[in-house]
């Protein structure tokens, strides 16, 4: 029996005296894998980008081998909450300034973090819901789009655009839902894989939305007079201006991260959960299968179009060809390695889709193989991805 | 005078030339506990099929306390108070035994998407009381249960998957409750058990109304007050257990023809 016992075994057995313990646990790993992401990204040889693929997947065969550690350190975690929280964000607010002011360091960093804000919203659909949702790159291009076309034309400011552009696209959502659910399953993914591909092409056939060319000229943002074209420069200390966009993607990971977590430990998040378990049940549990099916939808753009208004001030030139399946599909893998419904397993997995091909560029043609190698290889080692779903905690122990 | 909880008239269903349900008449009152027996395929699953919305009659109608819910989505229906479970338990698996209640109460509570971002506070308040209630219900059932609310619901055993779908479907407060086989897959202490829950659970829930499909004559002959036998998808008989089972038409569905007359 305990071994499907899940949260009661460990808690039961240390339930004092693990406070050092649970620090050194929470530090240790937040640290060391700061410290290894900032190694990974700094370096240029390749024995030791795939030194520390090797050091990643020990770790994840010992967490397989070993479940119990893999509870400890969860354990440690939750005891150890708000020290985990103050210790990570502060690791990312002066992680720009142990860049050696490496901006293509921190281009890798932003571009990470805006596909990690669309594994989250994707997560919403694919993990909560099990709905496939190959569109999710159809939102991220609206938000960019709606965001660029308003900045341009109408000079409306940048911040304002941002809610504007996620309204939009959460229509487009929801227009999408609509049609999707008269259909399930595999005709489900066809239709939005159609939806996806029309709004590809109607960006790049309009003449309003620049065609092929696309959109240039995008103004970037600025808070209080300054530009995030300049540089930061902070006691002496001076960022490249993509540190700009590095804290604004950072900021709105965390949004996506306590939008995440409050819905999951909610009653929509619940019944989301109960419809990719069982439809049938659900609906005969009170659930309108249909109604959490399309909100699945729009929460799904409302994300996707932050991060597609960002990374469109951020390069300032945004094309369809930005917008693409291909791209929908690696956010969809991004959720499938990382971990289905687990908030840091989904991030976990756009980090690695994103940084691995970027740091095997050495393998030249070969890069796409060896980067699909490595993720059947993780899926083997862990088929429920990296971080698989955890079960949900009530206050009552 | 007040109508009676659940009305069908004439339900009829037929899948191509296969005549599932015809023209079935089923009332059942306040605290009342009927039970449906019949051979395999003589339309008992159908029926409580077509009563919860996840089928449509080609005839007849439901009603509901004089309301008509024939045509209503079955979310709805499980909202108005008719709740279920299955034949083949389907519990929400990759779940907590406390999510699967909690899931169960979905009708009775109301936080939205815009609730749950913009009033954290109470939605998690809402959460955490309807877990709290949810823990209560499946200690009200059983203690060894209890003790694994938190554990995941497709590492039960048989008899506990049972008691935890009764446990998420009283769980929404229901006018009634349709068990489909509760007692199928149980050994006889199992069987034993659950006949001592559902007395329980009509002793603590007066108002409360069951139906349910039964083949286990023990089950069928310890609990209901009337019993209606179903054959190739007409009713054949109703009447109190006693009654029901000496007569010959119900004799003759259940062990043929032959065996009636020896």
């Amino acid at each position: 029996m305990h071994g499907v016992d899940i949260t009661a075994g460990p808690m039961a057995r240390r339930q004092t005296g693990g406070v050092v313990q649970s620090v050194a646990i929470v530090a240790g790993l937040e640290i060391g894998g700061a410290a290894l992401l900032r190694t990974f990204l700094l370096s240029d040889a390749t024995w030791v980008v795939v030194g520390l693929l090797a050091v990643f997947g020990a770790a994840f065969a010992a967490l397989q081998i070993r479940p119990r550690l893999e509870e400890h350190i969860a354990v440690a975690f939750r005891e150890m909450r708000l020290f985990a929280l103050l210790l990570g964000c502060g690791i990312v607010l002066i992680y720009p300034f142990l860049m050696q002011g490496s901006s293509y360091a921190l281009h890798l960093l932003i571009t990470a973090q805006l596909y990690a804000v669309l594994a989250l919203a994707l997560n919403f659909q694919l993990g909560s819901a099990n709905i496939p949702n190959f569109a999710t790159a159809a939102s991220y291009g609206i938000g960019a789009y709606s965001s660029a076309l308003l900045a341009i034309h109408f000079g409306i400011s940048v911040w304002l655009t941002l809610p504007v552009a996620a309204v939009v696209a959460t229509v487009f959502g929801f227009a999408l839902g609509f049609p999707a659910m008269r259909t399930r399953d595999t005709y489900l993914a066809l239709v939005t894989i159609a939806f996806g591909i029309v709004i590809h092409q109607l960006l790049n056939n309009f003449t309003w939305t620049g065609g092929p060319n696309g959109l240039a000229g995008i103004p970037a943002p600025s808070i209080l007079g300054h530009s995030f074209n300049s540089p930061i420069i902070l006691l002496g200390f001076r960022l490249p201006s993509q540190a700009n966009f590095y804290y604004l993607a950072a900021a709105l990971v965390a949004l996506s991260i306590v939008c995440a977590r409050l819905l999951h430990h909610s009653r929509v998040g619940l019944a989301w959960n109960a419809l990719r378990s069982d439809e049938l049940a659900a609906r005969c549990q009170g659930i309108n299968v249909v109604w959490y099916k399309m909100l699945a939808f729009g929460v799904d753009a409302f994300l996707a179009a932050f991060a597609g208004s960002i990374y469109a001030f951020y390069v300032s030139y945004i094309a369809p060809d930005n917008f693409t399946f291909l791209v929908s599909v690696t956010i969809m893998t991004m959720v499938i390695v990382g971990g289905m419904d687990n908030t840091f397993g989904v991030i976990a997995g756009a980090f690695l889709l994103i940084l691995l091909p970027e740091k095997l560029r050495i393998f030249d043609d070969y890069r796409l193989l060896f980067v699909g190698v490595v993720v059947i290889l993780f899926l083997l080692l862990r088929p429920q991805g990296l971080f698989p779903q955890r079960p949900r905690n009530y206050g009552d122990h | 005078m007040r109508p009676p909880l659940l009305e069908a008239r004439d339900l009829t269903l037929r899948f191509g030339g296969l005549v599932a349900l015809d023209g079935v008449d089923l009332t059942l009152g306040h605290s009342e506990i009927l039970c449906i027996i019949g051979p395999n395929g003589a339309g008992k699953s159908t029926l409580f099929n077509l009563i919860s919305g996840i089928y449509r009659p080609q005839r007849g109608s439901v009603r509901l306390e004089g309301q008509d819910i024939t045509w209503l989505p079955a979310h709805r229906i499980a909202a108005a108070g008719v709740v279920r479970t299955f034949q083949t338990s389907r519990l929400f698996n990759d779940l907590t035994l406390v999510d699967n209640v909690v899931i169960g109460m979905h009708s009775r509570t109301r936080t939205g998407v815009l609730t749950a971002l913009l009033q954290p506070r109470a939605a998690r308040r809402e959460l955490n009381t309807a877990a709290r209630r949810a823990g209560e219900l499946i200690r009200s059932l059983s203690e060894d249960l209890y003790e694994r609310r938190n554990t995941l619901a497709g590492a039960l055993p048989q008899a506990d998957r049972r008691r935890l779908e009764i446990a998420r479907a009283l769980a929404s407060d229901p006018k009634m409750v349709m068990l489909d086989e509760p007692s199928s897959g149980m050994d006889d202490r199992d069987t034993d058990r659950l006949i001592a829950d559902i007395r329980r659970i009509m002793a603590q829930r007066p108002g409360l109304s069951f139906v349910i499909i039964e083949h286990d004559m023990r089950l069928v002959g310890a609990i209901p007050e009337r019993v209606m036998v179903l054959d190739y998808g007409r009713k054949i008989a109703e009447g109190c257990y006693a009654d029901i089972r000496v007569m010959p038409r119900v004799q003759e569905a259940y062990l043929g023809q032959k065996a009636a007359h020896a």
